[in-house]
């Protein structure tokens, strides 16, 4: 049996906002350590790792690992109904054949409730390692959100090389090409603004524009987003969330044949 | 106060009536008389036939079942075709007696409409019918004893001997012997397919299977030579000597007799059977009578759906041989005489008719049919053959091909309601371009 509070549904709103767009149906891995989620999109070139550590929820009991299949657009559809503010409370059975999601309006008692149909789905789980990257870059997620959409008027793929000048985002199209160069800057009143640059190696790749504006659907999750590059492994773009959950997505680089 | 018809007069005084009644009653302005038990029904019969003409049951010659005919001493014998609406389209007839119409007299109106309507379009049609069919189980009935030895054995008998064993009390038979006319006009056709000796100022008679041929070839002659009713012609003859097209491999059919018609006398051909049908109408019996029924749908075409079923069988084909004017003209005897064998003689006397007609070779000869009939034949099995590798292959494959097609189905459902449940941002990145990306699981192994 589990039963899992969120105090905010606003939590489980944007992270499922965020990952509808990337998949459809996945399933939601619930253990005692809390609710874990992976899943790639329908080409295989992205991934999504959630994680809502059990710290997240006050309470949250779950008695046997139970794997939620979900459709997501459904599960967006209930959701919504939920306000930002609303206390969220998902309880299943053992071997549940719907998800009960209750919302609960903390100040007026207004309570609402929806049974979800759950679906079996044959998911593979990838093991990710743990992974040293060449570079990492903390920023605004705002900016990084700014940065894609901008570039994404000029080309589908941006080039994102990290080196001792700073970091450099650029794309060449049909119109023409351009680029955004950030460095490192530390704003003391505002953390949040502060642009952190982790730099082992230079390290210079190509993805697709399009993934990662999709990525950027989370920006609502968190004022700082952690984009981490290596050669020859997929890119880690990580929305870290409060009590070391998170949200991940992984994409992989553009080889060979580009503009 | 019931009213099935209207008349100026009528209908006032039903309204009025109806205006009493309404308050009463609030089902119906109109209420109808009760149905008789006993409806009019429709003959059509011949003007030659006399006012002493009656109506008797006798046993059918093919069913042994007592069936009503017309009889007139002076005229002969009728048999009654009924003809009806198709269900699909009913109609009913209104009758109003001889004397006073619907809009006669006010005595008329008094005793009340002498009009009635009848349920059914139905009405029964007398054609001329040769009382030797009727007579025939009768001089037949002792044959079945000693048909082995070809009648040889069978007694010379008079008409009351003949008759009285196969007496039924149902039927009138023995009574309408007793009219002189009618008892000669049975004897003298009996004359036509029996033996006869004169004992005395008696005629005795014994039934000659080779003269009852005979009498039946002549009648099945008549028939065809005047062209069988077109929709019988087409059925039967045209369609079941069609030869099925071969496709691309279809050669001109190599039989000697089978030689293409030209479209001309093909179509002139057409045109005479039709002009003939009507024709065939007063000549000989049932043709005409049969053509009527069977186009109008009628419950009483018995006669038009029993004919010979290795003729019927054997009708989807297309053209690609085609037929001689000889092997035609066999087939509609052999049609002809199917149908008379089918309508008119018992089962036991059509076989053996139908044996010795194939043995006497001088009086019709089928030889060419049967040799055209064997060919088409082998023509249609040819072009079956031609079709069979695929529906034995398909057969082969059946329950892999269900198997398949039923995951197949399944999947498109499931792929349907993925699509429903698809969300816009899925959509588009299916569309990304993703060359030269790798997928996750090259880097990140499965657990």
């Amino acid at each position: 049996m589990l039963e899992a509070r969120l105090d905010q549904a606003s939590v489980l709103k944007k992270v499922v906002d965020s990952i509808k767009d990337l998949v459809q149906d996945c399933n939601f891995d619930c253990n005692d350590s809390g609710i874990a989620l992976q899943a790639m999109d329908n080409s295989h070139v992205a991934l999504v790792s959630m994680m809502l550590k059990t710290d997240s929820f006050s309470p949250y009991r779950c008695d046997r690992n139970v794997a939620l299949g979900v459709n997501l657009t459904s599960l967006t559809k209930v959701l919504r109904a939920a306000d930002n503010n609303d206390v969220l409370t998902l309880k299943a059975e053992d071997a549940p054949d719907v998800l009960n999601l209750t919302f609960e309006n903390p100040s007026n008692d207004r309570v609402s409730e929806y049974d979800l149909k759950l679906m079996d789905i044959d998911q593979e789980h990838l093991g990710i390692p743990e992974t040293e990257y060449a570079a990492t870059i903390s920023m605004p997620s705002s900016e990084f959100k700014r940065i894609t959409t901008d570039l994404m008027a000029m080309s589908e793929s941006v080039t994102i090389e990290a080196s001792k000048d700073g970091i450099k985002f650029s794309s060449q199209g049909d119109i023409g090409n351009g680029s955004v160069t950030l460095r490192q800057h530390t704003n003391v009143e505002k953390t949040d603004e502060s642009i952190e640059i982790e730099l082992a190696e230079p390290v210079s790749l190509t993805f697709s524009l399009k993934y990662l504006v999709n990525f950027c659907k989370a920006s609502t999750l968190s004022p700082q987003v952690k984009i981490c590059l290596s050669n020859e492994v997929p890119l880690l773009v990580e929305y870290p969330m409060a009590n070391n959950s998170y949200l991940r997505f992984y994409l992989a680089p553009k080889i060979g044949d580009e503009e | 106060m019931a009213r099935t018809t209207r008349s100026t007069k009528g209908s006032a005084a039903t309204t009025a009536s109806a205006k009493d009644a309404t308050p009463a009653s609030k089902t119906s302005a109109y209420t109808l008389s009760t149905e008789s038990e006993n409806p009019p029904k429709l003959f059509i019969i011949p003007k030659k036939a006399s006012s002493e003409a009656r109506i008797v049951t006798l046993q059918n010659p093919r069913y042994a079942k007592p069936t009503r005919y017309l009889v007139c001493p002076e005229a002969g014998f009728f048999e009654f075709t009924k003809i009806s609406a198709p269900k699909t389209a009913p109609r009913s007839w209104l009758l109003e007696s001889a004397r006073g119409g619907i809009s006669s007299s006010e005595k008329g109106l008094e005793r009340g409409l002498d009009a009635q309507t009848t349920k059914g379009a139905e009405f029964y049609v007398a054609t001329p019918i040769d009382p030797v069919f009727l007579v025939l189980p009768a001089l037949a009935a002792k044959s079945g004893k000693s048909t082995d030895d070809h009648g040889k054995k069978r007694m010379f008998l008079s008409t009351e001997e003949h008759f009285d064993a196969v007496n039924d009390p149902s039927s009138h038979l023995s009574e309408i012997l007793t009219w002189p006319s009618v008892r000669e006009q049975i004897e003298s056709r009996m004359a036509a397919v029996c033996d006869t000796v004169d004992a005395g100022d008696e005629q005795m008679f014994r039934l000659n299977e080779t003269k009852l041929l005979e009498e039946i070839l002549s009648k099945v002659k008549r028939i065809s030579e005047k062209g069988l009713p077109k929709s019988m012609e087409e059925k039967f003859v045209t369609k079941a000597l069609e030869a099925p097209i071969l496709g691309i491999k279809s050669q001109p059919a190599n039989i000697p007799d089978a030689k293409p018609i030209d479209r001309e006398s093909a179509s002139a051909e057409e045109e005479r059977t039709s002009l003939q049908a009507a024709e065939s109408a007063d000549s000989q019996s049932t043709i005409s009578s049969v053509e009527t029924s069977a186009s109008s749908v009628s419950e009483a075409s018995t006669a038009a759906t029993s004919i010979s079923d290795d003729a019927a069988t054997t009708n989807e084909v297309v053209n690609a041989m085609t037929a001689s004017e000889e092997v035609l003209k066999l087939q509609r005897l052999r049609v002809a005489f199917d149908f008379i064998c089918s309508s008119y003689i018992v089962p036991k006397l059509t076989e053996q008719l139908k044996a010795q007609i194939s043995t006497a070779k001088d009086v019709v000869d089928f030889q060419p049919l049967d040799e055209y009939l064997a060919q088409l034949a082998k023509l249609r099995r040819d072009a079956a053959a031609a079709r069979a590798p695929d529906y034995s292959r398909k057969r082969a494959r059946d329950e892999d091909e269900d198997e398949r097609l039923e995951k197949k189905r399944k999947k498109e459902e499931e792929d349907k309601a993925k699509k429903k449940n698809q969300s816009l941002g899925v959509k588009k990145l299916m569309k990304v371009n993703t060359t030269g990306m790798k997928k996750m699981s090259d880097f990140f192994k499965k657990k």
